[in-house]
């Protein structure tokens, strides 16, 4: 009895360790996201400067799962219109986006996740909004934000885990201002901006607020492991369906390759949803990619279906107001700024980032020698099974039934019942043989061959034909109906803010009008002493805020500003 | 009693389920994204006396690939005769000899003395005429490194009769070949282990190499004392 009871105990204890484990389990991939903007409002056509934290939500530590995060611009009531991709280094990504130069004035909203926050439901993305003006906008009766929904002690400046101090609180014209940080608890990264006061009501929030804010959010049930964090790069998700019957086909083999000159291939299979996921390496980005459904069943009609990365089940309905006028004198000022600017081509803010290197790795079909033949050494020759029988010997091209077909005459043993080569044209699998039996030596660069069976992961085939053209005719042939062919985006990384010393600008008479002083993304504070930075006021005469937005390493959220006021010195003196 | 029998078969129960649903997302993507292995189908040639593989067991292994990915948890094997990486796929059920320019270095996991670290060098063959990859087990690495090619060969043959008929079996055998890493890049080869040969190789340590190999009593006549005498050149000498 007393052996039952240890037993019971032990079990009891048991059970809540591992309890604990799957709770840790679970949240490992619970994130949330923060975005500073160097400014909360802007005149249409000008740069979005941003600094993007994805932080464990439990801990509200850096979170190192996701690698990739997505930022969408949309306006109320409608559907995104800038769509960017951004990679996360060490928690954080940074970078600007330009806005275009046509958009109406009103509130926008910016929404910034990461995969892993799917699964939490929308109600977990950050969200922020900004005030869009269009530079030609002069009745400027558009609707901000309901008064309402904005706490009155958000515009209030604070200080939370680290000090602002300036060298002085005013400042004349191309004056340069020295700000100092003061100390934090550990090492710690931050975002700064130094900008205009709007004098708009907004609803920015800080980092501290955000995470303070944050709901204990449940997995959301029908989401729980559907999205799979990307840890490794931006996971392409799509189905394979019944075009008729529109049911999920399961255990479909999707097939990936994009143009190159060597043969590449990346592949996954459906589940019991019809769905597949694809790693994509830097190596596909800005490609067009070519899926296609392996070994297609005949007298089937099925598609591949992409999901949108970027799509949000419901759209933003804000409550918004017509703006009682308190912001037209800013708004006005600003477009006269951008006007100037732009008459004078001052816009010298940006300069773009140095490439990084590009690491990416092709997923080549093979990694040995292979037999080459060059059509332009031999003959000309008008078609490819004439080219098949006259210079490889060991590709048979048969046509039954009006349909062609080609066999590799396999060297070595044999051991499986397939056999299909793989035939690739300019690096993408080919779907079918009649895209390369058109083309003859003229449009034929290189023919590379393997006469063995081949295994790819799974993927076994009787031998390879890789087909190189002349003028990348693969981009020309029209994908099969269960073939598809997309676009991979770019990730975004946009231009760095240059801060200009207006002393360095010899001609004195050319006006020099900023909104936005200074953005430093990545401003790195030693915890141990204080930091200081350094930036030069405008012609601007105007109230600035500096603020500071970041996390240290120990975990503790910092949120700080201040501001400063720039005046005429002339007419500071006068008075 | 009954309760507590009762209480403890449900909370074993709950414990296996938790177990089960405390997986790790993360480690899952990895596998599910593995870079996939490139090769060509093999079938293994009979008829030898003597085992054609370094190990004769599938060996659990992890692989570095050319790009610098790992793939983990295959079973390979390595095959001395011809020199290549040979690899069950077990989902298909069928055996490649992988590709050798796409695998750089592998780990036999569970080979019977301990993990065994195989990787890809490019030498000079013996002819001296060409060049050519060949994968060598690792003794030690330092400036002075030893590799050693666990190359099996024929090493004989034996005729066999059988209702009047002649069957050639041919025998095959171990026969390892040293290869030394100079600081200079330049590899040596070595086939028999011979304190003579390796003083030769280099003649301004000949005195620290005598020294060290007596204070050590090594004798030099083991590939254990041959790896001994490396690794001290490198801590001592070098």
């Amino acid at each position: 009895m007393i052996l039952l009871k240890k037993t019971f105990i032990l079990l009891v204890v048991q059970l809540v360790a591992l309890t604990c484990c799957n709770i840790n389990a679970q949240v490992t991939a619970s994130e949330a996201a923060y975005l500073q903007t160097d400014r909360t409002a802007y005149i249409a056509g000008e740069s979005v400067f941003y600094k993007l934290y994805v932080l464990d939500a439990i801990t509200k530590k850096r979170s190192e799962i996701s690698k990739v995060a997505y930022v969408l611009l949309r306006a109320a009531n409608s559907n995104p219109f800038l769509k960017i991709r951004v990679k996360i280094d060490s928690c954080t990504a940074s970078g600007s986006f330009e806005l275009p130069d046509t958009l109406a004035s009103g509130v926008y909203q910016i929404v910034a996740f990461t995969m892993a926050m799917k699964n939490f439901g929308e109600q977990r993305f950050f969200h922020k909004e900004i005030v869009i003006s269009n530079r030609f906008d002069k009745d400027l009766d558009f609707k901000l934000m309901n008064s309402n929904s904005i706490d009155s002690n958000k515009n209030k400046l604070h200080n939370i885990g680290c000090e602002i101090k300036t060298n002085k609180t005013v400042y004349g014209l191309r004056e340069k201002v020295v700000v100092s940080m003061g100390k934090t608890n550990s090492k710690a990264n931050v975002s700064v901006s130094v900008f205009e006061d709007p004098k708009i009501l907004s609803t920015d929030k800080s980092i501290v607020e955000t995470l303070n804010g944050l709901l204990v959010a449940q997995p959301d049930k029908h989401a729980i492991n559907k999205y799979l964090p990307e840890n490794n790069g931006k996971i392409l998700r799509g189905r394979v369906i019944d075009a008729t019957t529109q049911k999920n086909i399961s255990a479909a083999t999707v097939l990936l390759s994009c143009t190159d000159t060597i043969p590449n291939l990346q592949y996954a299979s459906t589940n019991s949803n019809g769905l597949f996921q694809i790693l994509l390496s830097d190596y596909y980005n800005g490609k067009e990619l070519f899926l296609t459904i392996k070994d297609m069943p005949a007298n089937q009609h099925w598609k591949i279906e992409i999901e949108d990365e970027f799509a949000l089940s419901e759209k933003w309905s804000p409550s918004l107001i017509f703006d009682n006028g308190n912001s037209n004198g800013f708004i006005v000022k600003s477009q006269n700024i951008v006007y100037i600017n732009k008459s004078y081509q001052l816009n010298n803010d940006l300069i773009d980032k140095p490439i990084s290197e590009n690491k990416s790795i092709c997923p080549q079909l093979y990694h040995c020698s292979v037999s080459t033949v060059l059509p332009s050494d031999f003959v000309p020759l008008n078609d490819f099974p004439e080219i098949a029988v006259e210079l490889l010997p060991l590709v048979r091209i048969n046509k039954e039934n009006g349909k062609y077909n080609a066999h590799v005459i396999i060297g070595s043993p044999v051991v499986s019942n397939n056999n299909h080569p793989a035939i690739f044209l300019d690096g993408v699998y080919v779907d079918d043989i009649n895209k390369i039996i058109g083309l003859g030596s003229e449009q034929i660069k290189k023919i590379d061959m393997l006469n063995t069976e081949r295994i790819f992961g799974d993927l076994v085939f009787q031998g390879v034909i890789s087909i190189i053209s002349k003028s990348n005719e693969i981009v020309n042939t029209t994908p099969a109906s269960y073939s598809l062919r997309l676009k991979n985006d770019i990730i975004n990384t946009g231009g760095n803010f240059v801060a200009v010393n207006p002393n360095s600008i010899q001609n004195k008479d050319i006006p020099f009008f900023k909104q936005l002083l200074y953005w430093n993304p990545n401003l790195e504070l030693n915890g141990t002493n204080s930091t200081n930075f350094e930036f030069y006021t405008s012609d601007n005469t105007a109230k600035f805020i500096i603020k500071v937005e970041g996390i240290s390493e120990d975990g503790t959220p910092i949120s700080a500003s201040s501001s400063i006021q720039v005046n005429n010195q002339i007419n500071v003196t006068d008075k | 009693m009954k309760h507590y029998l009762y209480f403890s078969f449900l909370l074993i129960c709950i414990s296996i389920n938790a177990q089960t649903n405390a997986s790790t997302k993360v480690s899952e993507v990895d596998t599910i994204f593995s870079p996939k292995l490139t090769g060509e189908t093999f079938i293994e040639k009979k008829g030898y006396k003597g085992e054609q593989f370094f190990y004769k067991d599938w060996a659990e292994s992890d692989i570095l690939l050319s790009t610098g990915e790992m793939v983990y948890g295959e079973k390979l094997k390595y095959n001395g005769l011809l020199d290549e990486v040979i690899w069950a796929n077990t989902s298909i059920n069928q055996q490649f000899k992988l590709d050798k320019l796409y695998v750089s270095e592998f780990w036999l996991k569970n080979a019977p003395s301990a993990i065994i670290h195989f990787k890809r060098i490019n030498v000079g063959e013996p002819t001296g005429v060409h060049r050519s990859d060949i994968f060598v087990e690792i003794g030690v690495e330092g400036k002075v490194s030893l590799y050693i090619q666990r190359k099996i060969s024929i090493v004989g043959e034996e005729n066999i009769y059988l209702n009047g008929t002649q069957y050639i079996l041919e025998s095959i055998g171990a026969m390892p070949l040293y290869y030394i890493k100079l600081p200079s890049n330049r590899y040596l080869m070595i086939s028999k282990i011979r304190r003579k040969a390796l003083l030769k190789l280099f003649p301004e340590q000949k005195k620290a190499i005598i020294k060290l190999m007596r204070a050590n009593h090594l004798d030099f006549k083991s590939e254990g004392d041959f790896i001994k005498v490396i690794d001290l050149l490198n801590k001592e000498v070098f």
